[in-house]
């Protein structure tokens, strides 16, 4: 067929109707809002590893749908999480990433979160402790019971990261994620892990083009390495496999590492109780990926910015029992392929970059496909389509045209 | 400066000079050959966010050269860097075999693709900031590299870096 004129450009593809998206779902602002609203608000986040914040009164910072979010560790060695949000005068109460509430701060105690703005103080369990002045300003109509923080759910799991929900009557994050980790979940838990790197992106892009990518691997023509070192049966043959709300698992085939050229097997710093050089990834609804390649584990979080921006974080996973060396290594592993001057991830941004750039708000709605079939194999769509059915059913639009309320799709399409 | 007069830190500066350009100009394998045989490189920074201190590249000679005859099989973004490298001290060793420098850096970006090349063009733009610090092996000709550590400020890193600093 040779090119198209406007009309049969826009024509409608011989394909089922849940075999492509419409490009607003990736630039509407509208849109954008109510993903916030109906989705980011009402989910489980994994903010943060707790070996990021190993010792009682030890914090880290993030943000979920625009909401600054703390969680720390308590003297009770409990990890709790609460808005980041003065109940006085709405102060940003900690302003850094990460440290330690022993230490007192210049406005503060030590042992104490204060707000440096007036002097409150709480608790590492959120109660308040202090209000300056409280009794001239305030006499009794309000007293320090009256001004807790806001405290939000969260658990330690699945290899002890630390998952937030600003819904305080959420589904339980074992019924939420429990049946895709079950693939990885003796290994993940077999000992305590720790995290061993960390940077972050900026892309001009949405943020499920970000988890689009993670979860079709047909883009592996773009990386000279997974082509050399995977393209076998054993790779055509990895299941993508779809789990309840949304969520997909890209099953394990055994890399060949040593063909390409500078690079080595990871038999021998597998996690545990897990083949030599496997290789397993979990999508999450509706941006969370864990990315287990042998002997180095990667998750990336995304926290979307706007239609057209979002944050990528990613973290690297070893065990917390690592000799040095052994570390380094898997340090090696790790970001030889998925650092910032790694063989693949680069390609990744750029790949989301450029759909970014022909997917600005205002810009022509077009169609996305997603209507490979291929026996629901690493190069079929499916994760994809399973994917925007449920975003379908969070949002109630549907995905090929966003306008209309959504009606479940047909389930041989999937 | 050794006994017989040679101006070692002098030969320093020049390799770290020399290589700043070869970097620049893509030349990787003219870049290492500044570099001795048991040259190690790597790539780190600290994280506040994670309270530690990462690698997130590093090789020996060797494995950077096969890393560098490999970049051509990758894609790339294809705007070309340019670092601002000025050598702040050298400490050379008092047999005057050895020395060991530190040079603070930053890397410009000189956008061709940008996010839409149309717009960003042209355009140059601050990429990254850190500082060299390098040990070198040196005698009364030249001053070879040993060791690079190269330290970055940075842990945003969007797309645009995929080649050594
Ligand atoms: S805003 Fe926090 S103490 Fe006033
Ligand atoms: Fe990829």
């Amino acid at each position: 067929m040779p090119a198209k004129n406007h009309k049969q450009w826009l024509a409608t593809p011989p394909l089922q109707s849940d075999e492509w998206v419409d490009s607003r779902i990736y630039s509407d602002p509208q849109i954008f809002e109510d993903e916030l609203q109906n989705i980011f608000r009402r989910t489980w986040v994994p903010v943060c590893h707790e070996s990021e914040m190993p010792k009682p009164y030890d914090f880290r910072t993030s943000t979920i749908a625009r909401e600054p979010v703390i969680v720390c560790r308590g003297p009770d060695n409990e990890v709790r999480a609460f808005l980041n949000v003065c109940p006085h005068r709405g102060m940003l109460i900690e302003r850094r990433p990460s440290g330690s509430f022993l230490e007192g701060q210049p406005s503060g105690n030590p042992k104490r979160i204060t707000c440096m703005f007036h002097a409150w103080q709480f608790d590492l369990k959120g109660n308040c402790v202090y209000i300056s002045r409280e009794k001239e300003g305030y006499q009794d109509r309000l007293c320090k019971e009256n001004v807790g923080l806001r405290r939000l759910r969260c658990e330690v799991k699945f290899g002890g990261f630390v998952w937030v929900n600003l819904d305080d009557n959420p589904i339980s994050l074992e019924e939420w994620a429990g049946k895709p980790f079950s693939c990885l979940r003796k290994s993940l838990e077999a000992e305590p892990l720790e995290v061993f790197h960390y940077h972050k992106a900026v892309v001009q892009t949405n943020y499920k083009l970000w988890h689009d990518t993670n979860s079709e691997f047909y883009h592996d023509f773009m990386h000279y390495h997974n082509r050399v070192t995977g393209f076998n049966d054993a790779y055509f043959a990895r299941k993508n496999e779809s789990f309840e709300h949304g969520h997909v698992v890209v099953g394990t085939f055994e890399v060949n590492y040593e063909q390409y050229e500078g690079f080595e097997s990871r038999a021998a710093l597998s996690f545990p109780h897990l083949p030599p050089n496997q290789w397993y990834m979990i999508d999450l609804f509706p941006g969370m990926n864990f990315n287990l390649r042998g002997s180095a584990l990667r998750c990336d979080v995304v926290t979307p910015l706007g239609p057209d921006k979002v944050m990528i974080e990613f973290r690297g996973i070893g065990l917390k029992s690592d000799t040095e060396e052994d570390r380094q290594t898997r340090i090696n592993h790790h970001n030889s392929i998925w650092g910032p001057f790694g063989r693949n991830l680069h390609e990744d941004l750029l790949g989301v970059t450029g759909q970014g750039t022909t997917m600005l708000p205002g810009t022509e709605p077009r169609r996305i496909l997603h209507g490979r079939h291929e026996n629901q194999t690493i190069h079929d769509e499916n994760g994809m389509r399973h994917y925007y059915s449920e975003w379908g059913k969070w949002m109630n639009r549907l995905p090929s045209n966003p306008d209309q309320p959504f009606v479940k799709p047909l389930a041989a399409a999937e | 400066m050794a006994t017989n007069g040679v101006d070692i830190a002098n030969l320093v500066r020049d390799t770290i000079y020399r290589a700043t350009l070869l970097l620049d100009d893509q030349k990787w394998e003219q870049w290492l050959e500044l570099c001795d045989d048991s040259f190690h490189y790597a790539i780190k920074s600290y994280s506040p966010e994670i309270s530690r201190d990462m690698t997130y590249l590093q090789g020996s000679r060797k494995e950077l050269a096969t890393m560098v005859k490999l970049l051509p099989k990758h894609n790339t973004d294809h705007s070309p860097l340019t670092r601002h490298t000025s050598v702040y001290t050298v400490d050379v060793a008092e047999d005057a075999k050895s020395a060991r420098a530190i040079s603070s850096f930053v890397v410009y970006q000189n956008m061709l693709d940008g996010v839409n090349s149309h717009i960003d063009a042209g355009e140059s733009r601050l990429f990254l900031v850190g500082r060299y610090i390098d040990v070198f092996k040196c005698d009364d000709s030249k001053a070879l590299f040993v060791k690079r550590e190269v330290r970055l400020e940075n842990r945003r890193l969007d797309k645009g870096s995929h080649w050594p600093i």
